[in-house]
């Protein structure tokens, strides 16, 4: 049965985790990583795949409900296995169908083995059983991925990086075939959380940082911080924001946006925020201090006026000169005389790889294809085959 | 501790001043970077909406050679929005009660705002 991370991007880099391999979260400590494990798990729970999780610091219960405050009704799956350590180590009688007491090696061992025979996956928070157990667990550990590797199973680690002496690190760095890095970023002004993917051996690929946000419920979600809608004058800038975005505001005066547009949307497991700026050139100074540290951006063109496309083409050189992604919605499609995509593109003599899509933003038509054409563009700069030569972009 | 711990930290100990109902401090361009904000409220949104204002008045004012303003001040009769520079990168924007004496908030800002220049630069 394929097992997959559930980690939006991530999917799309690894493909799976495959049998017999060991993925590790290394995670920083200031971040709640725990989550990728969970998340992890609970996909492939949802995908009929027996998986296990062994908790030795959290009773039980407080594991189901970590699980549920993201909206992760584990208890409900018969498929959903608790390998439990914690009611031995505080001395309380187990209900769980494995357990064991994690001071006796041997004990934990013979568990450890029958769930790896009998699950799809199975989740083993390894710093705290080094926590609790001492270095010298590493063995153990070390013998559960040896046993793996011809077993229809895999292992998922979390390991939360705390200064660890240097042989604990380098155990968990040659046993595992893939780690993902869970970690705080402050870049710029962005504080934020992030992931990617250091090592992973059954792929040849390279990946960047990708900020992250945990929601509750729903996990974790791919952070777009700022994508900017921008072009000419009565374009459907605001229109298209409100069209895609869950909830949006706009400050409109007079039928026109006098400050910005904003919109927040979660969608295919990205949280993405939406900054739509003013048409009207007296408010370029706007544009300038709103279109800062955009990662990508949405050009809406009014398909009938071509009239206006000198100006679009102004405004994207004003925020895109830095090689950002961008894709163009020519809008208002359902209006007689609008000039189909390849016309725009002949008109505004845009590159032939530029996406051009054609949308009618006040009837919501075309509107979530813009958002999955400069998705594309964004993940595809995410991660990069090392098979191929890395694009220039 | 951590940077945003420290910011943290700082919009806390604005909040324990009292009168001060929320507090954020947001990026010039618009995100936000830290917040004490019930949940209730859109915090990105209201980081966006801060910034603009700011930026906004910034401009108007340079324009008019003026230099640059201090603050903008927005009163309602359910309270009142400061905003104030944090440095070249951030902003720092608090939501006060109705009563709240205007010159001690300033004071209290004053103060939030050199720490959170000296934090973020
Ligand atoms: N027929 C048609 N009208 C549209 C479409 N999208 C927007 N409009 C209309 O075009 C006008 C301008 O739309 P807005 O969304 O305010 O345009 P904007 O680009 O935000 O304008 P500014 O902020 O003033 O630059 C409104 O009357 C919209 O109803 C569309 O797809 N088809
Ligand atoms: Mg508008």
């Amino acid at each position: 049965m394929k097992v997959i991370s559930g980690i939006p991007v991530l999917d799309e880099m690894i493909e799976e985790i495959p049998e017999g391999k060991v993925l590790t979260y290394w995670i920083d400590p200031e971040v709640e990583g725990n989550v990728f494990a969970m998340q992890t798990l609970f996909t492939n729970l949802e995908r009929d795949c027996r998986c296990a999780y062994v908790t030795l610091t959290y009773s039980p219960e407080v594991v189901v409900s970590e699980f549920n405050e993201f909206g992760w009704d584990v208890e409900n799956y018969k498929n959903f296995n608790i390998v439990d350590l914690h009611s031995a180590y505080v001395g309380l009688p187990s209900n769980c169908k494995y357990s064991a007491d994690p001071t006796n090696v041997d004990e934990v061992n013979d568990v450890l083995m029958k769930v790896i025979e009998n699950c799809d996956l199975v989740v083993v928070p390894v710093s705290s059983i080094i926590d609790v157990c001492g270095e010298s667990s590493i063995e153990c550990i070390g013998e559960w991925c040896d046993f793996i590797r011809d077993k229809s199973s895999r292992l998922v680690f979390t390991f939360v990086s705390w200064p660890y002496p240097e042989k604990i690190e380098n155990f968990i760095k040659v046993n595992s075939n893939a780690i993902v890095r869970v970690g705080g970023v402050h870049h710029r002004v962005i504080l934020g959380y992030y992931y990617g993917v250091v090592k992973v051996d059954w792929k040849n690929i390279k990946s960047k940082a990708i900020l992250f946000k945990l929601v509750r419920p729903g996990g974790v979600r791919a952070y777009i911080p700022k994508i900017l809608v921008t072009g000419p004058y009565n374009a459907g800038k605001s229109t298209f924001v409100h069209a895609v975005s869950m909830r949006s505001i706009s400050v409109d005066r007079l039928g026109t946006t006098v400050a910005l547009d904003h919109g927040h949307l979660e969608y295919r497991g990205f949280s993405i925020d939406l900054f739509g700026t003013p048409g009207q050139e007296r408010f370029d100074p706007i544009l300038k201090i709103i279109g800062k540290e955009a990662l990508g951006v949405i050009l809406v063109v009014d398909s009938t006026k071509p009239e206006t496309f000198p100006r679009a083409k102004q405004m994207l050189e004003s925020v895109a000169h830095f090689g950002l992604p961008y894709v163009v919605a020519a809008n208002k499609q359902d209006l007689p005389g609008a000039l189909p995509p390849e016309e725009v593109r002949k008109k505004m003599y845009l590159p032939e790889d530029v996406p051009i899509i054609p949308v009618s933003a006040v009837n919501g038509e075309g509107v979530y294809e813009v958002i999955d054409s400069l998705l594309g563009l964004l993940t595809g700069r995410l991660w990069v085959s090392e098979d191929e030569p890395e694009s220039t972009a | 501790m951590s940077l945003r711990a420290q910011l943290e930290d700082i919009l806390k100990e604005l909040k324990s001043t009292g009168d001060i109902e929320a507090s954020a401090i947001v990026s010039r361009d618009g995100l936000l970077i830290a917040a004490d904000i019930s949940s209730s409220v859109n915090a990105d949104a209201f980081a966006a909406m801060s910034a603009t204002m700011l930026g906004a008045a910034e401009t108007a004012m340079s324009e008019l050679g003026k230099g640059m303003p201090d603050r903008v001040v927005a009163e309602s009769s359910s309270g009142k929005i400061v905003a104030t520079g944090a440095g070249e990168r951030a902003l720092l924007v608090v939501m006060t009660t109705p009563k709240a004496n205007l010159g001690l908030i300033l004071l209290q800002l004053g103060k939030a705002s050199k720490k959170v220049e000296m934090l973020l630069g």
